[in-house]
């Protein structure tokens, strides 16, 4: 057993490096987009998390369970903003759930990101619906339920991840300070929706 | 970006080093972002505890003193503060008696104070806390929890700190801070937009000749842009959005706050406030202890805000009761 969480460990902490250099490769984009709606520091927070990400990963870690929960300690000593402080609770959900014995595998992806959705919604207070990265993470979940077994599971994430921000882009965003901008933001991406697409092509 | 500072990630951490230099007497800083009193906590008191994006000055790590907050978690500019700072404030300001935390309502502050309230359920220390949303530009009354706390932030400060220090519990000052957020009511304009140094960049962009009605304290839009207009138009104006939720009768009392956003001077606040005390004198509502100032800023930001708090007399004597902090002196 404790070689294959080894394995497990080298390819998860592979796959959370090449998310921290996406996010900080995508920080100008982001900033950019976020200054439309909100106060144009998403990616400055990203790019503080993604810093603080692989510094932590340099930590002895052996298990999955272990690695999350040194990367949502890194998130929250990054950054207080709110972008930050939800990916804090998403990799700390995952750790939880890692602790609980439960699966990090094919079939049990899509309910990890119901139940990470659900613990944004509680901590955010943001419903699905609301033009929130949430919704991206519900639709990619929708997308890994649907596919076939023999599907390429990236392939499938990214549909998902594109499809939300599609479906989304016509509507208005309903909460936090893009929600003040209203009729404004139909037509604009959100930017956190934004970030998840650049997050899942990274992995 | 014309700004006076040395770089711009140095700015939060090197103007606290600045106001601890200052106040010495006044104000001590715990880790790297937690400014506490530097008088030892009186035994049993129960501790206010506040946190915030920085940029606002005197809110909120301002207001920690006597008769007001015990300490302050510290962000960034506009940006919540840590987890772990907001622990770190709770568990400083505690002295045996329960912490309330009092914040204003922002997505990153409310988020980082219930996870660090959530570490910290399992110990003794008890916690309760009540969020500001004063601002009713923000979202109509029917959605009034979705509203921004703003300057309103300041009486619940002094209400709750003022029931801390007279020996309340934290039930009772809980109660007192409820009561105070739940009165108050503020609305704002602005002239023009302050630069956010990390970002570097305005954060709004409006007209020379324009003016932007009930815009947030970070920039968020407001009701209407559009040509400036004469002092008198625009209180009358915002006491229009604000009097028909206070429903005062002849013979209530009122505290009122005619803030600075930043820039705008004094001058121009005494201005508007000669015409909130008009209309409050016409309608025969006493103004109790009225404060014109910088009192929550948006940095360089050019606007003010006003705030109106109805009074009974408990909200009235804790108002009235002595407090001390380097920005403000009851």
């Amino acid at each position: 057993m404790e070689s294959i969480d080894i394995d497990q460990a080298v390819y998860l902490k592979s796959a959370l490096l090449r998310w921290a250099s996406a996010m900080e490769k995508a920080a100008p984009e982001l900033n950019e987009r976020d200054a439309q709606l909100g106060d144009g520091d998403l990616g400055v927070t990203l790019e503080k998390c993604a810093k603080n990400v692989i510094a932590a990963l340099d930590k002895e870690a052996s298990s999955p369970y272990e690695i999350f929960k040194n990367v949502s300690q890194a998130c929250a000593d990054a950054s207080g903003s709110s972008f930050g402080t939800l990916l804090t609770s998403g990799f700390f959900a995952t750790a939880k759930w890692l602790q609980e014995g439960k699966d990090l595998d094919r079939n049990s992806l899509s309910e990890l990101l119901n139940h990470i959705v659900q613990k944004l919604s509680k901590r955010g207070g943001a419903s699905l619906g609301d033009k929130t990265m949430l919704d991206s993470l519900h639709a990619i979940s929708i997308a890994i339920e649907n596919c076939g077994a023999q599907e390429d599971l990236s392939k499938v994430a990214l549909q998902g991840a594109l499809k939300a921000i599609e479906d989304f882009r016509n509507q208005p965003n309903k909460i936090g300070r893009a929600r003040m901008f209203a009729e404004k933001t139909i037509g604009l991406d959100d930017p956190g929706m934004v970030a998840v697409l650049r997050m899942v092509e990274s992995i | 970006m014309k700004k006076i500072l040395n770089a711009p990630k140095a700015y939060v951490d090197e103007m606290l080093e600045g106001i601890c230099a200052a106040y010495p007497e006044s104000y001590r800083l715990v880790g790297e972002r937690v400014l506490m009193r530097s008088e030892k906590p009186i035994n049993g008191k129960v501790g206010v505890v506040t946190g915030g994006g920085s940029g606002h000055l005197p809110v909120f790590l301002g207001y920690v003193g006597h008769g007001l907050l015990d300490a302050c978690a510290v962000g960034n500019v506009f940006a919540g503060p840590r987890v772990a700072d907001c622990k770190l404030a709770i568990q400083s300001a505690d002295s045996g008696n329960g912490v309330l935390i009092l914040y204003g309502n922002y997505g990153g502050d409310r988020m980082n104070f219930d996870m660090a309230l959530e570490q910290l359920e399992s110990s003794t220390l008890k916690i309760n806390s009540v969020c500001v949303a004063d601002d009713v530009a923000s979202a109509s009354l029917v959605d009034k929890e979705k509203r921004r706390g703003v300057a309103g932030m300041v009486f619940a400060f002094k209400c709750a700190g003022a029931k801390a220090t007279a020996g309340g519990t934290l039930d009772q000052v809980t109660t007192v801070a409820k009561k105070a957020a739940q009165a108050c009511r503020s609305i704002g304009v602005a002239l023009t937009p302050c630069v956010v140094p990390e970002s570097g960049n305005a954060s709004f962009s409006i007209a020379d000749s324009e003016i932007e009605f009930g815009m947030g304290i970070h920039g968020e839009p407001g009701i209407w842009r559009g040509p400036l207009k004469s002092a008198d138009a625009l209180t009358d104006e915002m006491l229009e959005l604000l009097l028909p939720e206070l429903n005062f009768t002849r013979g209530d009392k009122t505290a009122v706050l005619v803030n600075s956003l930043g820039a705008t001077p004094h001058e121009e606040l005494f201005i508007v406030y000669r015409r909130v005390a008009k209309k409050l004198e016409s309608l025969g509502v006493q103004v109790v202890m009225p404060l014109v100032g910088r009192y929550a800023t948006s940095m360089e930001m050019t606007g003010l805000s006003l705030t109106l708090m109805p009074l009974d007399s408990e909200l009235e004597n804790l108002l009235l009761a002595p407090a001390d902090c380097p920005f403000w002196k009851v």
